[in-house]
């Protein structure tokens, strides 16, 4: 008997089995394609060089892959060749040797291993290609990111394919190898056993969740964050896979002694059947729910990068163009004379270039830090005897405060106006600089300066420039070693116009700059470009891995439900001949709903809930310190990978239904 | 009135592609009274099973009617078909058709539980059946680990359960061996003593000397019937065989 007859043999027992088998070839051609494509981003750009902390994540990203992979292809192996035990029991009894046997089942690994890294390889390609250039195109980044792929890649990708099957075929051979003809006869028909002390894989699978839970909860600093997050990722999948062949044997079990709930149609039907094959639904569950759980974090995680900075663009920025002119060298008149002109300039050029100024805000200010005490402003005397913040005053001029708020207010010489952020002053005078001023409230619309809750503020409008030259110069008599400050003028406005108009609109006005020496101009439109220059890659590819494994959430909810639906489909044609009708098979299939939505779900935002304080500590690397921000994301996220997933269930389970019909 | 009648029964295949038509079944005529345990026996290709299947309502006949219990089997409405099967019929199958998911118990009870059947019911009624089997050790179990009479008894079991009218078996020691194919037998005779009604298909003289008449079907028509009188087991065994010899030797008389 030569090679040959091996192969062709080989080949004759794929096709016969081929209901078990292109699921089965689907699903490695899916995990291999996923391997590619995270390894191939290694040696991407922008993560090569953008962060020396970027690289290390793929790099972990890449490993959690792998391993995933293993432990997908592996187990799918096994339950695969569980089914053709008595087929392959058959050749021991028609006569053919161990070593026949071995061979044949090499040339079926041999043939099914190259397929799917072929297949795996080009998918990985093309997909990768493919959605490179949809994202650069539907995203628009400033950069562009390259899909690129090298010969190291490749021997990745082919490495892992070969390490995995070739233990996949040693698994095969010893199942072969140690069992007698007759058993592997009956082999097939067995239902799996429960794991033997499934207590004590219950008790490690709780270890593992509380320790990697536990790293996430104890990190202080980003960089540890970056560190131990993937120590912390392998805990939570290990726990996840124990938990899941521990727990929900134990929850089937326990649904069976509960005769009032068993014995009824739908629940008969499922139980038994997610009961014969314990093991392979834990896996596929505990499978489907690490992979909802990285789609959750990383689109979460990249949601909130991006909505957080937008927001603190927002906030720095809440004008498109800020204008800031520094009046420590500068007279108040000339001061006066650049804010005048500056502002008429700005409505030129705008006019010139057919725009017109939707919004402003221009003011003169000097700002103050100190305290009240005694109905007197003052600088802090004890600057290191309390912790807290000093408070920030903000003094303008009346006739800015009325442009501002659109009044007609005016002051006599000992009046001002005042606004306190937590009204915790309210005498009604105050003395700064010499001058006792009689207070009246400010308008708190005319409060330029967002205190967002961090400090103490106050604004006081008093008459005029000179006012506020007076009370400086009383201030600064009083600090040492403090350089003294001048008024500034601010200037922050929006034009209307696309976002090209306005670009160029922000690089006319950057020209202006020139004949404002001490001034300073900022546009959000260049503020943000640089933002998205330095970090866009980062948005990038967490869609784009995002993508990547909800894809691969269906594929291998796909996978669970075909190759189910094939074991099933015999168990439901007997219960058809007894008398089982059509919407009772629809009610079993629904009875499972709960199981296959809602467990993976559940346990996967709980894995998230608790990622999030390491993740947040990394988030501060993009200078991103709200909660809401993230809890908004993530709860969008969630609702939106809930919906995406069901639909993935009803349209799957409506293959499933028609599989076993 | 008799439990199960059926009137000039025929059974016409088309080929889906051509206008060639294949009788299965040709003008069948029979009843079977309450009570009575028949035996149907014929060639492979005679129409045991296609006459089987539409009796079971699996199948659709192409002119004729059956009646069970004096209701026509084609006025009952596919949606009530299931549970039609379910209550009114029993099934022994060749090869068991028991699920490796379920416990022997839960075979059994298969079919009630379909029917929605109370919980506190279920005990009731597959105790007894059990005992009367001789599975009441094997409950726990499942159709892997034990034998194929164990299995075909269970199966029995499963058919007895819902107390159906009649109990349809096709081949029932066909993956039997003999011990167990007596064993079986003796087991079908005795629920028949009991009033159940029984129509069998079989190949088997053995299996048929069981039943207290045997209709021997070939191409597609009744072709000749027996009764068993006072004979004793082995001598009815012996006119079995002496016509099946007599009618398969070609003898050419039709009816």
């Amino acid at each position: 008997m030569n090679s040959r007859f091996f192969s062709s043999l080989a080949l004759r027992n794929i096709q016969a089995n081929r209901q078990l088998y292109i699921p089965y070839v689907l699903a490695s051609v899916a995990v291999i394609a996923m391997f590619h494509l995270m390894a191939s981003l290694l040696t991407n750009e922008f993560v090569r060089t953008r962060a020396a902390s970027l690289t290390m994540m793929f790099e972990f990203g890449t490993v959690v892959i792998a391993i995933f992979a293993f432990i997908f292809i592996l187990y799918t192996n096994s339950f695969l060749i569980k089914r053709r035990k008595k087929e392959i029991g058959l050749y021991g009894i028609l006569g053919l040797e161990k070593r026949h046997v071995a061979k044949v089942l090499l040339f079926e690994m041999l043939y099914t291993g190259l397929v799917s890294l072929g297949a795996g390889m080009l998918t990985g390609f093309v997909f990768g290609r493919l959605f490179f250039l949809l994202l650069n195109y539907m995203m628009n980044l400033p950069v562009q990111l390259d899909y690129s792929t090298t010969g190291v890649t490749a021997l990745m990708t082919a490495g892992l394919s070969v390490s995995v099957f070739l233990l996949a075929f040693l698994y095969n051979i010893s199942q072969f190898t140690f069992a007698k003809p007759v058993k592997l006869l009956k082999g097939s028909n067995e239902g799996e056993r429960e794991p033997k002390g499934s207590v004590v894989l219950f008790v490690l699978s709780l270890a593992f969740l509380a320790a990697g839970y536990g790293i996430s909860l104890s990190m202080d600093d980003p960089l540890s964050a970056l560190t131990y997050f993937f120590t912390a990722v392998l805990a939570v999948i290990i726990g996840t896979y124990l938990l899941f062949v521990s727990g929900s044997i134990f929850i089937l079990k326990a649904l069976k002694r509960n005769s009032r709930f068993y014995y009824r149609p739908a629940a008969f039907i499922s139980v038994s059947g997610m009961l014969y094959r314990m093991k392979q639904n834990a896996v596929g569950l505990a499978n489907i729910c690490i992979l909802s759980t990285m789609v959750m974090i990383t689109v979460s995680t990249t949601m909130t990068v991006f909505v957080g900075t937008e927001e603190i663009l927002e906030n720095q920025l809440p004008y498109e163009n800020n204008w800031t002119v520094y009046g420590a060298e500068l007279t108040p008149e000339e001061l006066t004379e650049s804010f005048m002109s500056f502002q008429d300039r700005v409505r030129e050029t705008a006019a010139e270039m057919g725009l017109e100024v939707t919004g402003s805000e221009a003011y003169r200010f000097q700002s103050f830090a100190g305290e009240i005490s005694g109905g007197q402003f003052e600088p802090r005397r004890d600057i290191r005897g309390s912790g807290d913040l000093p408070l920030f005053l903000q003094v303008i001029p009346v006739a800015d405060y009325n442009r501002l708020i659109g009044a007609s207010v005016s002051l006599a010489p000992d009046e001002a106006l005042f606004y306190h952020s937590d009204e915790s002053f309210s005498a009604e005078e105050l003395t700064f600089g010499g001058t006792t001023y009689r207070l009246s409230p400010a308008d708190p619309a005319s409060v330029t300066e967002d205190s967002q809750g961090i400090t103490e503020t106050a604004m006081l409008v008093v008459p005029d420039l000179l006012h506020i030259r007076r009370i400086s110069e009383a201030y600064y008599a009083d600090v040492e070693h403090e350089v003294m400050a001048g008024i500034d003028a601010h200037v922050a406005w929006n034009t209307d116009g696309t976002q090209e108009e306005k670009k160029a609109y922000a690089e006319a006005v950057e020209s202006l700059k020139a004949g404002y020496p001490t001034s300073n101009y900022r546009s959000r439109i260049a503020v943000t470009e640089e933002w998205y220059s330095m970090n866009g890659g980062f948005l990038f590819l967490g869609v784009f891995l995002g993508l990547l494994f909800t894809i691969g959430t269906v594929l291998i909810t796909y996978f669970k439900q075909v190759s189910e639906g094939y074991d099933d489909r015999g168990k439901f044609q007997i219960m058809q001949k007894v008398g089982l009708d059509r919407d009772m098979i629809r009610d079993s299939t629904r009875s499972q709903l709960v199981w296959m939505f809602l467990l993976p779900i559940a346990v996967a935002v709980i894995h998230v809930l608790f990622a999030y304080p390491i993740v947040r500590k990394m988030l501060l690397l993009f200078g991103i310190t709200s909660d809401r921000t993230w809890l908004l994301s993530f709860a969008t996220v969630v609702v939106a990978f809930s919906v995406i997933y069901f639909m993935i269930y009803r349209m799957t389970s409506k293959v499933y239904y028609g599989i076993v019909r | 009135m008799a439990l199960l009648e059926i009137r000039k029964l025929e059974k016409v295949y088309t080929a889906r592609f051509s206008s060639q038509k294949t009788t299965a079944l040709a003008n069948i005529d029979f009843s079977v009274e309450g009570g009575q345990f028949v035996a149907i026996m014929g060639e492979s290709g005679s129409g045991k099973t296609t006459l089987l299947n539409i009796i079971s309502t699996l199948d659709d006949a192409t002119s004729g009617e059956v009646y069970l219990g004096g209701k026509p089997l084609s006025s009952i409405r596919d949606k009530e078909m299931s549970a039609f099967r379910r209550s009114t019929l029993g099934f022994v199958f060749q090869d068991f058709n028991l699920l490796d998911n379920f416990s022997i118990r839960d075979n059994i009870l298969l079919p009630l539980v379909l029917s929605r059947t109370p919980v506190d019911e279920l005990e009731k009624r597959l105790l007894p059946i059990a005992e009367n089997l001789g599975i009441a050790d094997l409950l726990d179990k499942y159709p892997y680990e034990v034998s194929g009479g164990q299995k075909q008894r269970t199966a029995v079991a499963r058919a007895l359960i819902t107390e159906p009218k009649l109990i349809l078996a096709d081949e029932p020691t066909g993956a039997l061996d003999s011990k167990s194919s007596r064993n079986l037998m003796e087991t079908l005779k005795d629920i028949n003593s009991q009033g159940q009604t029984i129509l069998m298909v079989t190949h088997s003289v053995r299996a048929a000397s069981f039943a207290d008449r045997v209709l021997f079907i070939r191409d597609g028509a009744v072709y000749h019937e027996i009764y068993r009188g006072a004979e004793s087991p082995d001598d009815f065994t012996d006119r079995i065989s002496q016509s099946l010899t007599v009618l398969s030797g070609g003898g050419g008389r039709r009816e």
